[in-house]
């Protein structure tokens, strides 16, 4: 359908022509040596060989602070306006199928119902996700079990193939096209080339060492709320918080206003929030829904895996792997999920 | 003994300590590592059951500190028609000094609780490791001998454990069980050895504040504020954080260098003369920021002081929350 | 592209005292544009996200009526940093208000039905919405009896005094004020809010039950209703919880697969029965 070919040795010139009208954001590394999805200010700083990102590239268009709008206090009004971002031109570079496929996640949340947030459509419309496949899944990743494929191409505008010394460059949307087009200088592909793609896609997937059956496993999630087999799997969890900071799915945040009482100017913004929190549902009359770790445990897993299918016919997890190898008390998914599978009979009536 | 001999020593005599607590009901339960799923990492597990002993391990990428899951912060150990179970803990030496230093901040009562006490041969310094392989998937490491035998898909290296055990390991005060254990393996010494001239906080120390303002900055910078070493660190108590007060709100919480910073700072403050150097709160950040050199510097200042370190001395109290008539006020007073 | 996040401004109107101990104020506010008044068409049992703007927004249950006309109000307990923020308010302040969010009470699905409204404390705010709108001569007769059981710790404690009190003169609704425990003066009923309903045992033919008060008032009222033969489905709840962005977006306020801020606040029993007790 159109596909090119990308020298890696041309990539600075691809990202010198395109950063002329794009804010090109890509792998790179950040001071601690974790590799972080940032603007790129020079081609050299791009990560093009990496497993994959610590922070998931969610952060670009749904940062860790988010400027939700400004305002200045006046004598009698208040002048509020909308942050200045909003319609920057941007092109993620390199992200995984697992990753396009949590900016699809996204889109589908933030857009559904009658309040749709705005800021994060906007800010999609205006970017170019260039995906590139997975060659060399880790061995904790488990996007085929979830819906996904290390050679993905649905969810990303234009989709590269690591060939070796080049890249096979794919047009997907209208917009991957019409970029794809300004490149005129790509050079074409062979028949060996496209081959290469498909084995090295077939291949990928062979190597996903986990295989899990996820529709069993949310079935049994939605009818054993209440089972005590939850206080053995967060038994060892310290509530950091950290699978939920690196996961690509969770949208969780708090919202606050920072203000200058010298210049009487602000802004309110959305910051990255937790779930596993203690103070996550704390109501100001001292209630809180959620004090114990157990529930604040089995309220991530079931959000993903159980209201997320129920409200949306969706799984809300990627299989990107991130959670299980951050745990810093390894509590991994796929040991949560053989212990649900091992539920024989349903423990009771209550389904969410 | 090589560090892989003592390892294997150390993991057969927990099992076998263990199932004995265990099958004379010593222990309701019995609090250990078991080995983890992704090669660097290890997992904190329960037991109660005497087939399960054989999953307990020791390793030296046993980093949690298992203290942390006695604090009353976390209250798991408690049956609703047994009461307080009685729990068995595998502690190493900086384990054994959170015990002691909860006891004596009133936090947990020893007597509920029999200590095992290992010695711990030093951890290893999991980002370290990261960033010498780079990108490459690491899909096995363990130690061979003296070394580290890293191995992936295509690429097999050895390193030298030495020079990638956590900073605060090689000056370990308590490598040997620590003095309250009520069954120790190996040598329990009597005192252990306290001797320590913080030469690795030297070359923190002689940086002019310009220097170490900017050493401080882009060491915490990549901080994201999950608070994954507040949670890790068995210090960590509190009912209601300083960060999530909001009576008044103290600072803010964004990821901003300012707020960052003085997060780090004022928990240093909390930390000092109660940090027991486990470095947990290292070994578990996601973004790999190291404060070891938070920590050396908070024991060296309670040392130099107050001639205090803390979880060696049940009886004494930490120098903030106790005083002194002959305390230094040089900060807040003249000279007379 | 409208951000949901922008709130429309509005001025404080009036701002009232409740209570005794001065921490229940009434803040009545004014659209500043017109246009954004006509917009914001609400119904009883929503709430709105008001804020100080640079202090911070909280989830309030609109207490007004639609059928007040020309500015709506919000009856505000002092508990926190934004909540003692309202209290400080003086005339012509500005408040953001972003809203009607929630999903009400059902006011077309009860339409025919007998009314048992069973409040406590602080939470009638939302109630007397409802109460106000079924009483208008508009809808009045697309409801059936209106029963009215309010309870609270002691008389300085009632919302709404004059409101009630005039409410009482009527023969279209019938209020049952009660309090905790006896007090000079207090000629009304005198016992927790449970005992009442147990004692008025409004009748479940036909009828639909509004329940919003403290979860232990809630707790043991619903249980006297289903002794008296109510079925769940005809028992309605409006819940609390902590809510930051109040559109079911920022994953807060969930309770299994529904968000408080947009499936609710108000839930059936029958509803929160196949919900984890969470909230």
């Amino acid at each position: 359908m159109g596909e090119k070919l990308l020298n890696k040795s041309d990539i600075g010139k691809l990202i010198n022509e395109l950063g002329k009208e794009y804010s090109i954001y890509a792998a790179t590394n950040d001071k601690q040596g974790n590799i972080i999805f940032d603007k790129i200010e020079k081609a050299e700083d791009i990560l093009l060989d990496y497993l994959n990102s610590k922070i998931p590239p969610k952060s670009v268009l749904f940062p860790k602070v988010e400027t939700l709008f400004e305002y200045e206090i006046k004598d009698d009004d208040i002048e509020i306006t909308n942050p200045k971002d909003l319609y920057e031109k941007r092109i993620i570079f390199g992200i995984r199928p697992c990753d396009a496929y949590s900016f699809q996640l996204f889109e589908n949340f933030f857009g559904y119902g009658q309040f749709k947030d705005e800021l994060f459509k906007t800010k999609k419309e205006n970017t170019i996700l260039f995906g590139i496949g997975c060659n060399l899944p880790r061995q904790t990743c488990f996007c085929t079990s979830v819906e996904g494929h290390p050679h993905k191409k649905d969810d990303v505008d234009v989709f590269l193939v690591d060939l070796g010394d080049k890249y096979l460059v794919e047009s997907i949307s209208e917009k991957g096209k019409n970029i794809v087009q300004k490149l005129s200088w790509l050079s074409n592909t062979t028949e060996a080339d496209i081959q290469k793609a498909k084995e090295l896609s077939k291949l990928a997937e062979e190597s996903m060492s986990t295989k899990i059956d996820i529709k069993k496993v949310i079935k049994i999630f939605q009818e054993n709320f209440d089972n005590p087999i939850w206080d053995d799997i967060s038994m060892s969890c310290i509530g950091c918080g950290s699978c939920t900071l690196l996961c690509p799915t969770c949208h969780c945040f708090d919202v606050i206003d920072e203000n200058d009482p010298m210049s009487k100017k602000g802004r309110r913004i959305r910051l990255w929030d937790t779930c596993q929190s203690s103070i996550y549902t704390l109501e100001t009359s001292g209630h809180n829904p959620r004090p114990n770790k157990v529930q604040r445990f089995r309220n991530r897993i079931l959000h993903k895996f159980c209201y997320y299918p129920t409200n949306y016919d969706l799984i809300g997890c990627v299989g990107c792997g991130r959670c299980i190898n951050i745990c810093p008390v390894n509590n991994d998914l796929r040991n949560i999920f053989n212990s649900i599978l091992k539920i024989e009979k349903k423990e009771e009536v209550k389904v969410v | 003994m090589v560090i892989e001999e003592e390892n294997q020593n150390i993991e057969q005599l927990i099992r076998e300590l263990a199932r004995k607590l265990l099958e004379e009901k010593q222990v309701d339960v019995i609090i250990g590592y078991a080995k983890g799923t992704v090669p660097l990492s290890s997992a904190p597990i329960v037991i109660d059951k005497v087939e399960d002993v054989d999953k307990l391990i020791w390793n030296n990428l046993c980093y949690i500190n298992l203290a942390k899951y006695l604090v009353p912060r976390i209250p798991q150990f408690t049956d609703p028609e047994k009461g307080d179970l009685k729990v068995g803990i595998v502690s190493k030496g900086c384990v054994g000094r959170a015990l002691i230093h909860l006891s004596v901040e009133q936090q947990l009562d020893l007597n509920n609780i029999k200590i095992i006490g290992i010695p711990c041969n030093g951890i290893i310094n999991r980002k370290k490791i990261e960033k010498e392989i780079g990108e490459r998937e690491i899909l096995e490491l363990s130690v061979s001998g003296d070394n580290i035998v890293v191995k992936g898909r295509d690429f097999e290296q050895t390193l030298p454990f030495d020079e990638y055990e956590n900073e605060l390991c090689k000056v370990c005060k308590v490598k040997s069980p620590p003095t309250i254990a009520d069954i120790c393996i190996g040598e329990c010494l009597e005192n252990p050895v306290i001797m320590d001239d913080f030469t690795d906080v030297a070359d923190f120390d002689s940086k002019t504040p310009d220097e170490k303002w900017e050493y401080v900055k882009s060491l915490l910078e990549p901080c994201t504020r999950c608070y994954a070493c507040r949670e890790a660190c068995p210090m960590c108590y509190c009912n209601l954080c300083f960060v999530d007060q909001n009576k008044p709100v103290w600072f803010g919480k964004t990821t901003e260098l300012s707020d960052i910073i003085i997060f780090h700072l004022i928990r240093a403050l909390h930390m000092a003369g109660r940090c027991v150097a486990c470095g947990a709160c290292s070994s578990v950040c996601p973004m790999g920021i190291d404060l070891t050199f938070i920590t050396r510097s908070l024991e060296k200042i309670a040392k130099e002081r107050y001639g205090f370190t803390s979880g060696i001395d049940p009886k004494t109290l930490p120098p903030m929350m106790a005083f002194d008539m002959d305390d230094e006020q040089e900060f807040m007073l003249e000279e007379d | 592209m409208s951000n949901p996040y922008i709130p429309l401004l509005t001025t404080v109107k009036s701002i009232v005292s409740e209570n005794k101990v001065n921490d229940i104020k009434t803040i009545e506010l004014k659209f500043k544009k017109e246009e954004d008044y006509k917009s914001f068409n609400y119904i009883p049992g929503q709430f709105a996200e008001i804020s100080l703007i640079g202090k911070g927004e909280c989830p309030i249950g609109i207490a007004s009526s639609p059928t007040e006309e020309g500015s709506i109000k919000f009856t505000i307990k002092k508990m926190g940093e934004v909540t003692s923020g309202f209290h400080k308010c003086g005339i012509g302040d500005i408040v953001g208000v972003r809203g009607p969010c929630g999903n009400g009470w059902p006011m077309e699905e009860i339409k025919g039905k007998n009314i048992v409204v069973i409040g406590g404390g602080f939470a009638f705010s939302t109630l007397r919405s409802l109460i106000l709108y079924v009483l208008d001569e508009k809808y009045r007769s697309d409801y059936k009896d209106v029963t009215v059981i309010y309870g609270n710790r002691d008389s300085s404690e009632v919302l709404y005094r004059e409101i009630l009190e005039e409410w009482e003169k009527r023969d279209d609704i019938k209020i049952v004020l009660t309090i905790d425990r006896e007090e000079e003066g207090w000629t009304r009923e005198v016992g927790f809010v449970a005992a009442i309903v147990k004692k008025v045992a409004p009748s479940p033919d036909n009828a639909v039950a509004v329940v919003c008060g403290p979860p232990i008032m809630i707790k043991t009222a619903v249980a006297e209703l289903v002794n008296l033969g109510w079925k769940d489905e005809q028992i309605l709840n409006s819940l609390e919880m902590r809510m930051k962005c109040g559109i079911g977006k920022c994953g807060r306020c969930n309770i299994g697969n529904k968000f408080v801020c947009v499936d609710g606040p108000v839930f059936s029993l029958a509803e929160l029965k196949k919900l984890p007790n969470e909230y």
